[in-house]
């Protein structure tokens, strides 16, 4: 019985110890030089996002000639790869960008997805048109016609292709490709692909 | 041993002669095995070469910094430069752009991003500031992560 006690006693105590013992980091993100992964982590959404924003800004497809800014919402972004990724980790970054460039406006009244999209902009007019509307001031209510619309969208998807490398090894290719489009013609401003290749283990899971 | 750095000789003068009087010009880069054998890629001397470059830590040498502004008006900076090693040199490379009173501009862009240079060719890596406002800009390098 005593024995028994003391077993218990002592894998408890070693099992708490161990809990305690394990190691916990903060990544280093601008200077990680940590090992890759097969599936796609931050650093290739950093480095695919930066040689979208190169592109599209180098291109001189944003400057308009008046110097005003282009409105733009971001579109269908397709996540058509094996992994549960939220595609705007790629799109944010690009559309962060693109705002501090002064070259863009972004719009939160219209999107190919919900995160894209400003539900308090609908919300505030049906508040103005119920009974609700009457405890606001007036003139601080958005009026009817006042929504910009866009003027360019930006699209694209994000696929993955699995190929067998050899015995051992697999490749994994992931090709974000993006696209700009003036909405009144149809007319595409712009395209970028980026690929971003991978070899390793056939052991490993690449989703 | 001496017949051996003989024969080493008599091959290393016969390469050299083979590759003398060529016709070269600086935008064509032949490969090894598609151009004339010399000294550095002859399948007897190149060992030697190959540990003689490891030896004295042949790398990049940087040849030259454009700076323009494009029809926008932002900075463009490109950056060339020639790989000495005999073999392809993996390295990153992250810009930080500066405005007039020599702040950081914060970009999503600067990350670090990855060049591949072939052994003994020229290579070049462009990139674009992020606003008009940058009129300055500095570039750090690193050997790629495996």
């Amino acid at each position: 019985m005593k024995n028994t006690f003391a077993f218990l006693f002592f894998s408890i105590f070693l099992t708490l110890f161990v809990i305690g013992c394990e190691e916990v980091s903060k990544i280093d993100t601008t200077n990680d030089t940590g090992k890759q992964v097969l599936a796609l982590d931050y650093r290739d959404f950093d480095e695919a996002a930066g040689k979208m924003i190169q592109s599209l800004i180098s291109s001189g497809r944003l400057a308009k000639k008046d110097g005003s800014r282009y409105v733009v919402s971001t579109g269908r972004v397709t996540n058509d790869t094996m992994q549960r990724i939220d595609t705007d980790q790629l799109t944010a970054k690009i559309e962060q960008d693109l705002m501090n460039s002064g070259q863009v406006v972004m719009t939160s009244a219209v999107g190919g997805k919900e995160s894209n999209r400003d539900e308090t902009i609908y919300s505030m007019r049906e508040t103005r048109d119920s009974s609700k509307g009457e405890e606001f001031k007036q003139e601080t209510l958005p009026q009817k016609g006042e929504i910009i619309s866009p003027e360019l969208s930006l699209s694209g998807k994000i696929y993955q292709r699995n190929l067998r490398y050899d015995k051992d090894k697999q490749q994994v290719e992931y090709y974000f490709q993006l696209k700009l489009t003036d909405i009144k013609t149809g007319l595409r401003f712009w395209q970028e692909e980026v690929l971003i290749g991978k070899r390793g283990s056939n052991k490993t899971v690449a989703w | 041993m001496k017949k051996y750095f003989l024969l080493l000789f008599f091959v290393a003068s016969a390469v050299f002669l083979n590759s003398c009087g060529e016709y070269k010009d600086n935008r064509v880069n032949l490969d090894t095995g598609v151009k004339s054998d010399n000294l550095a890629n002859n399948a007897l001397t190149r060992p030697v070469y190959g540990a003689f470059s490891l030896l004295i830590g042949e790398g990049i040498d940087l040849k030259d910094v454009k700076v323009f502004r494009n029809d926008a008006d932002f900075m463009e900076v490109q950056v060339t430069g020639y790989n000495r090693a005999i073999y392809t040199k993996r390295f990153d490379y992250k810009i930080d752009w500066l405005d007039k009173n020599g702040v950081a501009v914060d970009s999503k862009a600067s990350v670090w991003q990855r060049v591949s240079a072939k052994s003994r060719t020229t290579f070049s890596f462009k990139a674009v500031a992020p606003t008009k406002d940058v009129v300055d800009f500095r570039i750090n390098t690193r050997k790629t992560p495996e």
